[in-house]
């Protein structure tokens, strides 16, 4: 079909006016090593650990500019309760959460189940379908992860989907709730990618990586301009979109 | 009518800065351009006026011609380089070579270094121009330094829409300068001209290969300068100056049509001084 | 390939200015792109908007000229993480990839999230002919589809169309009732093509970066159609030009700031997802199957030429379309292929060759405008001069479409402005043709072949009885004016 990557390569290096395969001048951020990674992120980390009051109040500001609706909550009960009432004022009977650490300390199925609704793991189990799953999520009125990162300078939230964190919980329902854990918060994309090469090279065997299949990066709802410059919420993603934020697990 | 040779403050302030420094008379060589040579030499005379009332000495070397633009971006760089070769030899001696014209000062200070790029003969001379070429009011304001350069208080009042014509905002990067020298001049008003920093629509041969394009981008030049309630329209450009003129007088509009030199001289819609 | 229509340019460029509908869409368009990327330029200090064009710049810069090197460490990555790596010189051989796919996997459905490279492919019409239900799901490339038109913005598909117009393609395309309510649209799209995103067994999307260092995937989207794209079917293509691909994960975020406030302004877009390979085992969810088609294309002419190599650093944001005076006037469709604008008159002559696309460079005052705007500083002006040149001189004959006129006109006129002689007799000449032709002082409208060019709104001056130089010589030289 294609042609084989070699006689493509060679064919760039062509264009390129070049003979020889390898590149002559190296690229700095390429000679990180494990080590050099490690440090870089410890000091990531540091920072972020001096700086996170103003952190968690940057994410919170920024996220609300890019349509995010913030809910800063003292501890797990704060939580619950928004989410609860928000489940009461969308109606909800079905609502998909994914099974992630920190639904151990939120019990959001109780809560919820209290007010009628059920909350229930999008996980495929046993004989249950990806259809079905399918299904029953085209269904809710509501998704809720944790997130793996929070992102300050953005307002964004970043998930990793993996067992347990089905790719569509937030995007299918109409409303998706995330869940920030002060430990989740990064300042700028530079951290970010900083502490994701570290993870990558880490869960790598012999020198190679791996990143996970897949990184979500969501900023507010989904939304298009592509009818007359008109901006409209709710495409095909969330209309609605909230940040819970933890301020202390 | 009578000339003042600078205006009064200005040239008191001159005499004196002579006295505690004692600078040179800059010496400009006058690069006119092959149009206003040829269609506008009127703006020559307000030029070379305006100049001579901030105390510079004006030259004219009589063996200048075009600097090859309309064949460089017409993309005939042979033709261009027998034009252009011809300029760097009149203008090797001189201190400045002063323009009054953004398009083709940006042919002599940019586009020269790409047309002489691999030509290691002719690329030193390039660049020693590249670093000698000042567009008119650039000239004036960067490096004589003047604040004031209007002259005939007596002139009419005039409203002004200055129009930044393209390869002086974006080669040159000359954008303050003329509008400092407007504002300073008496009897000038600066209007505020919409979506100023659009082009005009000349473009050279664009103008002609192109006209239902270059015509639209007119229009709406010419809807903006109507928009700013100017009497008068400016720019440091005959090329889009000639255009636009052109719409203004083809639908009779009651809109002076000038470049910078001109209005700084207090010349009326036209005339030389 | 995707039809090439770039020799129609000067018609239709003159149907487009006469088009009302259009050029009100392109009004509103233009200057609500361009003033909400100022404003979202404004909001970082000058220093830092040029921090980051040069260090984009640089990166690009560096990628490219190892291209070689950085595709090799992509391939050897996604390779790794279970995907595998297609290379196409062409478009015919990129369609023939993505059918094989298909085909070996029993495709009966496609959901398409945004790619302009599957555009210059034609490959929906490919999968199509092999009895596949394409639907694109970006709601602008849906409705271009709906349509049976092309792009005529990169980052806006459907910029031309009023919402009139979409509103009656719904109604008759869709069957629902007719209303021109954005909500209602945007709602209607979302419930047709919920259904597709269940059943499709292949996503296709474009790739806004490749990150050769991990071998990731990476698209930025607004609406969630990239993400359900990428995750609901069974099988994932990624359609990427060569030059997307950049060294390390770091890099990317200085992408990410740039692309959205050049595009349309934001500060960031909904949705930017990264995938590596397929789904793992034990992941919840995903493709079983990762594959992604590196396309060439004519990509390695523009490669070739040092002069034209810049054009690869374009990361697609459409900035240069929505400052561009051209384009404002004319929109996308006159271009006459897939890329439009500046960039398009760059690009498109690169890939459809210079020959076809002989107006693109030329169409152009070279204001400059797209260079002030452009991300990663690309200079088009220069460019389209060095394409203008390649069309008058260039020693391969093909390019050479520069009209015998124009070049003996160049010729005429570097001659008579390098003889004083010829320069008096031509002005002689010329005072003495415009006389009969002069009223009031100038030439109006004139039925000359290209007077009548310059005449049609613009009147011209007659040259007046002495030069600049006489004057000089008569008066100036002598004295202080
Ligand atoms: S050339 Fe520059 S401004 Fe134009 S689309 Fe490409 S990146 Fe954007």
């Amino acid at each position: 079909m294609g042609i084989p990557s070699d006689d493509f390569l060679a064919m760039v290096r062509g264009a390129l006016g070049r003979e020889d395969a390898p590149p002559v001048e190296p690229y700095a951020p390429l000679l990180d090593d494990l080590a050099a990674l490690e440090s870089q992120a410890a000091a990531v980390r540091e920072r972020i650990a001096g700086e996170l009051p103003g952190l968690m109040t940057q994410v919170a500001d920024t996220a609300a500019l890019r349509g995010w609706n913030v809910a800063r909550c003292a501890g797990v009960e704060d939580a619950l309760d928004y989410v609860v009432s928000l489940a009461g004022r969308l109606g909800a009977t079905s609502v998909a959460r994914s099974e992630q650490e920190v639904f151990g300390a939120m019990p959001v199925d109780s809560a919820l189940a209290g007010v009628g609704a059920l909350c229930w793991p999008a996980v495929y189990e046993g004989a249950e379908s990806r259809a079905s799953v399918r299904r029953r999520l085209e269904e809710c009125a509501m998704g809720i992860t944790g997130a793996d990162y929070a992102v300050a300078e953005t307002g964004s939230v970043i998930v990793l989907p993996r067992r347990g964190l089905s790719r569509l919980v937030s995007v299918v329902p109409p409303v998706h709730v995330a869940v920030v854990r002060p430990q989740d918060i990064v300042g700028t994309l530079d951290d970010l990618f900083a502490l994701r090469r570290l993870e990558f090279y880490r869960n790598g065997a012999e020198g190679g990586g791996d990143m996970g299949s897949y990184l979500n990066f969501i900023t507010g709802p989904s939304r298009t301009a592509d009818i007359e410059q008109t901006i409209v919420v709710g495409v095909h993603g969330p209309k609605e979109v909230h940040l819970v934020m933890l301020e202390q697990e | 009518m009578p000339e003042r040779s600078c205006s009064a403050n200005l040239a008191g302030r001159f005499a004196r800065e002579i006295e505690l420094t004692q600078p040179q008379p800059k010496r400009a060589s006058l690069f006119v351009t092959c149009i206003i040579d040829q269609l506008y030499p009127e703006v020559g005379v307000s030029v070379v006026r305006t100049l001579r009332r901030c105390g510079v000495e004006v030259d004219f070397p009589a063996s200048q011609s075009c600097c090859g633009q309309p064949l460089y971006n017409s993309g005939f760089t042979q033709e261009a380089k027998r034009l252009a070769m011809r300029t760097l030899d009149v203008f090797e001696d001189a201190d400045y070579v002063v323009v009054p014209s953004g398009s083709c000062g940006a042919m002599l200070r940019v586009f020269y270094l790409d047309l002489f790029a691999d030509n290691p003969d002719m690329l030193p001379k390039a660049e020693s121009l590249s670093g000698r070429v000042y567009e008119f009011t650039e000239f004036l304001a960067e490096v004589v330094g003047v604040e004031e350069a209007g002259g005939e208080e007596s002139g009419p009042a005039q409203t002004v829409a200055y129009h930044p014509s393209c390869h002086l905002l974006r080669e040159m990067e000359v954008r303050d300068a003329p509008l400092r020298l407007l504002e300073s001049a008496p009897r000038v008003e600066l209007a505020d001209l919409p979506d100023a920093e659009q082009c005009c629509g000349f473009g050279g041969t664009f103008a002609v290969k192109y006209p239902h394009i270059s015509e639209e981008m007119l229009a709406d030049k010419i809807e903006s300068i109507l928009a700013s309630g100017a009497d008068t329209v400016t720019a440091c450009d005959m090329g889009c100056l000639m255009h636009i003129r052109g719409a203004v007088s083809r639908r009779n509009l009651p809109v002076a049509v000038k470049h910078v030199a001109q209005v700084l001289d207090g010349a009326r819609d036209g005339e030389s001084g | 390939m995707a039809e090439v229509a770039t020799r129609e340019f000067v018609p239709a460029s003159q149907a487009a200015v006469q088009d009302t509908q259009l050029r009100q869409a392109l009004r509103r368009a233009g200057s609500g792109f361009d003033g909400t990327r100022r404003e979202a330029i404004a909001e970082v200090t000058p220093e830092v908007w040029e921090g980051w064009r040069e260090q984009a710049r640089r990166i690009k810069e560096h990628t490219i000229a190892h291209l070689d090197y950085y595709l090799a460490m992509l391939e050897k990555n996604v390779t790794a993480a279970g995907g595998r790596v297609h290379f196409a010189a062409d478009a015919q051989q990129a369609n023939a990839i993505v059918s094989e796919i298909a085909r070996n996997a029993g495709v009966r459905t496609v959901t398409k999230s945004k790619s302009m490279v599957s555009e210059e492919l034609g490959l929906n019409h490919v999968l199509e002919a092999l009895g596949i239900d394409v639907f694109e799901t970006d709601l602008g490339e849906y409705i271009i589809q709906l349509a049976e038109e092309t792009p005529s913005h990169l980052v806006a598909p459907a910029l031309h169309k009023t919402r009139g117009q979409v509103a009656q393609l719904f109604a008759e395309k869709l069957g629902v009732p007719y209303s021109d309510d954005i909500e209602e649209m945007a709602r209607v799209a979302r419930i047709v093509l919920r259904q597709k995103f269940l059943d499709a067994d292949m996503g296709v999307s474009g790739a806004n970066f490749l990150v050769a260092e991990t071998g990731s995937l990476v698209i930025i989207t607004n609406e969630g159609n990239g993400r359900l794209c990428t995750s609901a079917p069974r099988i994932h293509v990624g359609l990427a030009g060569m030059e997307k691909v950049i060294p390390s994960l770091q890099d990317l975020a200085v992408f990410l700031r740039l692309l959205p406030r050049s595009a349309t302004g934001q500060r960031i877009t909904s949705y930017m997802s990264m995938v590596t390979g397929p789904r793992r085992p034990g992941d919840e969810d995903g493709p079983e199957e990762f594959h992604l088609v590196i396309v060439d294309n004519g990509r390695s002419r523009l490669l070739q030429d040092p002069a034209l190599r810049e054009s690869l650093y374009c990361i697609r944001c459409g900035a240069c379309l929505n400052v561009c005076p051209v384009y404002q006037r004319i929109g996308g469709h006159a271009y006459g292929w897939v890329y439009p604008g500046p960039i398009g008159s760059i690009v498109t002559p690169g890939l459809v060759g210079v020959a076809q696309a002989k107006d693109l460079p030329n169409a152009s005052t070279l204001c400059g405008a797209c260079r002030d705007a452009c991300p990663v500083q690309i200079n088009i002006p220069r460019m389209l001069l060095h394409l203008r040149h390649q069309q008058a001189e260039s020693s391969d004959y093909n390019q050479r479409t520069a009209s015998d006129t124009d070049a003996l006109l160049a010729r005429g006129f570097a001659s008579v402005m390098s003889s004083p002689w010829l320069l008096k007799l031509g002005r002689a000449a010329s005072r003495a043709m415009a006389g009969p032709l002069a009223k009031d002082g100038k030439i109006g409208q004139s039925r000359l072949p290209l007077l009548s060019r310059w005449t049609r709104a613009r009147d011209l001056p007659i040259p007046p009885a002495r030069t600049f130089r006489d004057v000089w010589r008569d008066e100036l030289s002598r004295g202080r004016g």
